[in-house]
């Protein structure tokens, strides 16, 4: 049971740091991206490869992934949004960032293979360390870091706060001559690369898998909901509430119903509190 | 040259554009290549009978959904476990599976078509992993990962050209039913809800009432869609409905163009034959639908279907002459009072 | 003869720290032709939604004759014939402007989701009338000529008159026009008189939220400044120009 427990959390510091990759996006742009559980599926997959394939010590290989994230989050702006954005039909993004994330998995797909990958330890460690085993503690502390250091780039960095401007009223930040731009695709940079370290430090406990983008697109955005679009702190709860509740429900109930149990905590959730645990209510604008 | 002579005129070649491709679908059978050209043409139908309803979800509408495949995957199984395993006639089991259908479609509609985009498709994706997960988890109902083998409909539709009349028909059908909602008020209804809700509120449009209908249809089309799909197949499994499939059909529609029927229907003939045709692209796979959809979205957001209309517009062109606003106060002043009595 | 009255009565509405509107009343009468003005920010917009039922008021009600509409949805305006056009023209693109004249006539449909599906008499029997009856009407404002263009091909005086026509196929009692003249030149706003005449002449009550004051004074029968979200004049054309408080706050010296 505790095992379960322990499992549940750290792949909910996974979901909760593709929330947080959703909220970085979302404060610049007002978009959700299709591709954000790709920019963590990314990092691990290259992070085993620079690894395995050419030997390429963790921190190397980790700025690389990180790198991957980075250049991920770079396209996806560029391509999926930057042309789209000024369009007046609302829904294009989700279709753009929707065939972007189809390519991407696709043709990761097709060059990696269709089979998990193991990923190599990051820090020398026994195999039988059981519940201490870096695959679960590694991807807790990268989304706690990410998730602090959010807090203080919001509130202590210049850009930081240009970020919170923009996310608060892009018209009155374009207005005082905020270049909204450019600094939407520095936040889509930022997010990638969060994701690709979170993909990195994940990697153990995933396996370098073609599939995990979509699957870390829907959890990570169940995370999200259940925690409130726009809160870190709601990011790291909701990813805690839907690991721990996915990993006890399998414990009990058998793996069989691990979506049905997400997407049922997810649909209480919305249905009670529809903002999520420390969302905001938005004004509708007519 | 009068109007009226020029509407006639178009309404005549539409008449008899149909009739042609009426006679060619129906006499297809004896002059394709062969039984596996047969067999695409079959599946084409039984994809269209799906997406020609999902079509007034996600093109009239604007309800993305990409999960619909677990629509097709309850169809599909509830015919193969009624007609097969349970023996029960086909025809009864074709009805109930588009009623399970339909059913489904509301159960999931009513929570799910109040969210804001984002939520309402990944609502769509998890329902779709959903289904598959229940699939495998119910193994002494379905099969399992083993899956079903499914029975074929009773003579004359058991040979492969009576299975391709029964869909066309089937196929025909759908498409008569959704191309009256597209030119009666409710196609407009639901163009209103997907281009601007506001002026579908100010003029009275149910909004979630008419997203709710949609999709309820869209679930009977595609549990009828998925029992033909499962007697072309004859054997089904879990993996026969990955998401994929499902972002195929959303594809379709968006490429074939939104707010029409044949550009969708188009899009659906074109995206299920080329990777018969091109053995590359058939590798390529899903990449190639992902690809197809972003270069859609970034050069030609209305779909193909708008690219011909342009070029037949440069092709005869009308002179778009500005003629300055001239009110006709007794004319309007009468229709005003039409509608007062 | 009908003294049916589509009013504000005393509504307050409030967004965040920010209160709007404080207290203020206004009467659409039938047959007359409502003058909404104030600057910018005294919450003509704010009322006009109300009316239309976009918000729902804080305090006080919105009325239509003595039934309450303050907490109906906004569907439920179309039903009962209050009809309203946009700021900024919100048109259906891809679709002609003799549909988008069409989908004003909402409110008419009695045939349902499924037998439009399959094109039952009564479903068909709807929309040749309609058809007729929204062709009509864009003769009527002027717009027959661009019956079956596209909307998005539009120019905007014409999109403002479609919006007009749209709102008239749904056979209102009261029409609520949100700054109508803006982006229109002399002439077109001369034309945008007439047809607001017409209207009146016809029986229904038209508000008319404007900038353009000659035009407000010039075609009202009444008019109502709002200032800072209350209301600081109501009165004749006449009595509301040559208030010292209107001038002070909006007219200019």
């Amino acid at each position: 049971m505790l095992s379960a427990l322990i499992a549940g959390l750290a792949t909910g510091a996974l979901y909760a740091a593709a929330a947080l990759v959703y909220n970085v996006m979302f404060s610049t742009s007002k978009v959700l991206s299709v591709t954000t559980g790709h920019t963590a599926m990314l990092g691990g997959v290259f992070g085993a490869w620079f690894m395995q394939a050419f030997g390429l010590p963790v921190p190397v290989a980790l700025l690389g992934s990180i790198g991957v994230g980075a250049l991920f989050g770079l396209l996806t702006d560029f391509v999926a949004i930057r042309r789209v954005l000024s369009r007046s039909d609302e829904h294009l993004w989700l279709l753009s960032t929707l065939a972007l994330a189809t390519m991407v998995q696709q043709a990761i797909a097709l060059w990696w293979g269709t089979e998990p990958k193991p990923f190599p330890r990051v820090i020398a460690q026994d195999f039988g360390a059981g519940l201490l085993d870096q695959k679960y503690w590694l991807p807790v502390i990268v989304a706690i870091a990410l998730a602090v250091g959010l807090e203080l780039f919001y509130r202590r960095t210049l850009y930081g706060k240009l970020f919170v401007a923009m996310s608060e009223d892009i018209f009155a930040a374009r207005a005082r001559g905020i270049p909204t731009d450019r600094i939407r695709m520095l936040s889509y940079v930022m997010a990638g690369a969060m994701g690709g370290l979170a993909g990195f430090a994940a990697g153990q406990l995933t396996f370098a898998y073609f599939a995990l983008g979509l699957t870390l697109t829907l959890n990570g955005f169940i995370a999200l909901a259940v925690g409130g679009l726009g809160s870190n702190l709601g990011a790291l709860v909701g990813g805690a509430a839907l690991g721990i509740l996915s990993s006890i429900a399998t414990y009990y109930v058998g793996g069989e119903f691990q979506q049905t149990i997400s997407v049922g905590l997810l649909m209480v959730v919305l249905l009670l509190k529809p903002e999520g645990l420390f969302g905001t209510r938005n004004v509708r604008p007519v | 040259m009068c109007g009226r002579c020029e509407r006639e005129q178009i309404e005549m070649k539409r008449l008899l554009t149909v009739i042609v491709v009426a006679a060619a679908l129906i006499t297809l059978p004896f002059w394709a290549g062969d039984q596996y050209q047969l067999h695409i043409a079959a599946l084409i139908g039984a994809y269209w009978v799906l997406i020609a309803g999902l079509n007034l979800v996600v093109g009239f509408s604007g309800q993305l959904s990409v999960g619909h495949v677990g629509l097709l995957a309850i169809g599909a199984y509830a015919f193969a476990i009624i007609a097969g395993t349970h023996g029960i006639d086909p025809w009864l089991a074709l009805a109930a599976s588009g009623g399970i259908g339909a059913l489904c479609g509301f159960l999931l509609g009513l929570p799910s078509l109040r969210l804001p985009g984002f939520y309402f498709a990944m609502a769509t994706l998890a329902f779709a992993l959903i289904v598959t997960e229940l699939v495998l988890a119910f193994e002494g109902l379905t099969g399992g990962g083993v899956g079903l083998s499914v029975p074929s409909f009773p003579a004359p539709f058991d040979t492969s050209e009576g299975n391709y009349w029964l869909i066309l028909g089937m196929a025909a059908l759908v498409t008569w039913l959704t191309w009256n909602v597209a030119r009666l008020m409710w196609g407009r209804g639901l163009i209103a809800v997907r281009d601007s809700v506001v002026t579908a509120q100010a003029v009275g449009v149910p909004v979630l009432h008419a997203k709710l209908a949609a999709f309820v249809f869209s679930g009977l089309t595609a549990g009828l869609g998925g029992a033909l799909f499962a007697v072309i197949q004859s054997y089904i499994t879990p993996d026969t409905f990955l998401f994929e499939l499902g972002m195929f059909f959303f594809v379709c529609i968006i490429i074939g163009g939104r707010g029409s029927i044949i550009g969708p229907f188009l899009g659906t003939v074109v995206l299920t034959a080329l990777p018969e045709l091109s053995a590359p692209l058939a590798k390529l796979g899903n990449f190639f639908y992902g690809l197809l959809l972003l270069l859609v979205v970034l050069l030609l957001p209305e779909g193909i279907g708008r690219l011909f209309q342009i070029v037949l517009e440069r092709l005869r062109p009308r002179r778009v002459e500005s003629v300055p606003i001239a009110p006709q106060p007794e004319r309007l002043a009468a229709a005003i009072k039409v509608g007062q009595r | 003869m009908n003294t049916t009255a589509l009013q504000a009565s005393g509504v307050t509405k409030r967004f965040g720290g920010v209160t709007a509107l404080s207290g203020v009343s206004l009467e659409l009468r039938a047959g007359e032709v409502h003058g909404l003005i104030g600057p910018n920010g005294s919450g003509k917009t704010t009322l006009l939604n109300l009316l239309s039922g976009y918000y729902k008021p804080d305090e006080g009600q919105v009325l239509l004759g003595s039934e309450d509409l303050s907490q109906r949805p906004v569907q439920a305006r179309a039903k009962q014939g209050v009809a309203r056009t946009f700021q900024k023209p919100r048109l259906l693109p891809s679709l002609t402007v003799l549909e988008n004249a069409m989908i004003g006539g909402w409110r008419d449909t009695r045939s349902g989701f499924l037998a439009s599906a399959l094109a039952l008499a009564g479903a068909r029997r709807e929309e040749r009338e309609l058809r007729v009856r929204a062709l009509e009407l864009l003769q009527g404002v002027g717009l027959g000529h661009v019956a079956d263009r596209r909307a998005n091909l539009l120019e905007h005086a014409e999109q403002r008159f479609l919006e007009i026509a749209r709102g008239l196929t749904g056979r209102p009692r009261f029409v609520l026009l949100d700054e109508p003249a803006g982006g229109l030149t002399g002439a077109e706003i001369e034309h945008l008189g007439t047809v607001i005449r017409v209207m009146r002449d016809c029986g229904i009550g038209v508000l008319l939220v404007e900038h353009h004051t000659d035009f407000v004074f010039r075609i009202c029968d009444r008019v109502t400044t709002l200032d800072l979200g209350r209301m600081i004049m109501h009165g004749t054309p006449a009595q509301v120009r040559a208030d010292p408080e209107v001038i002070r706050v909006y007219l200019g010296a």
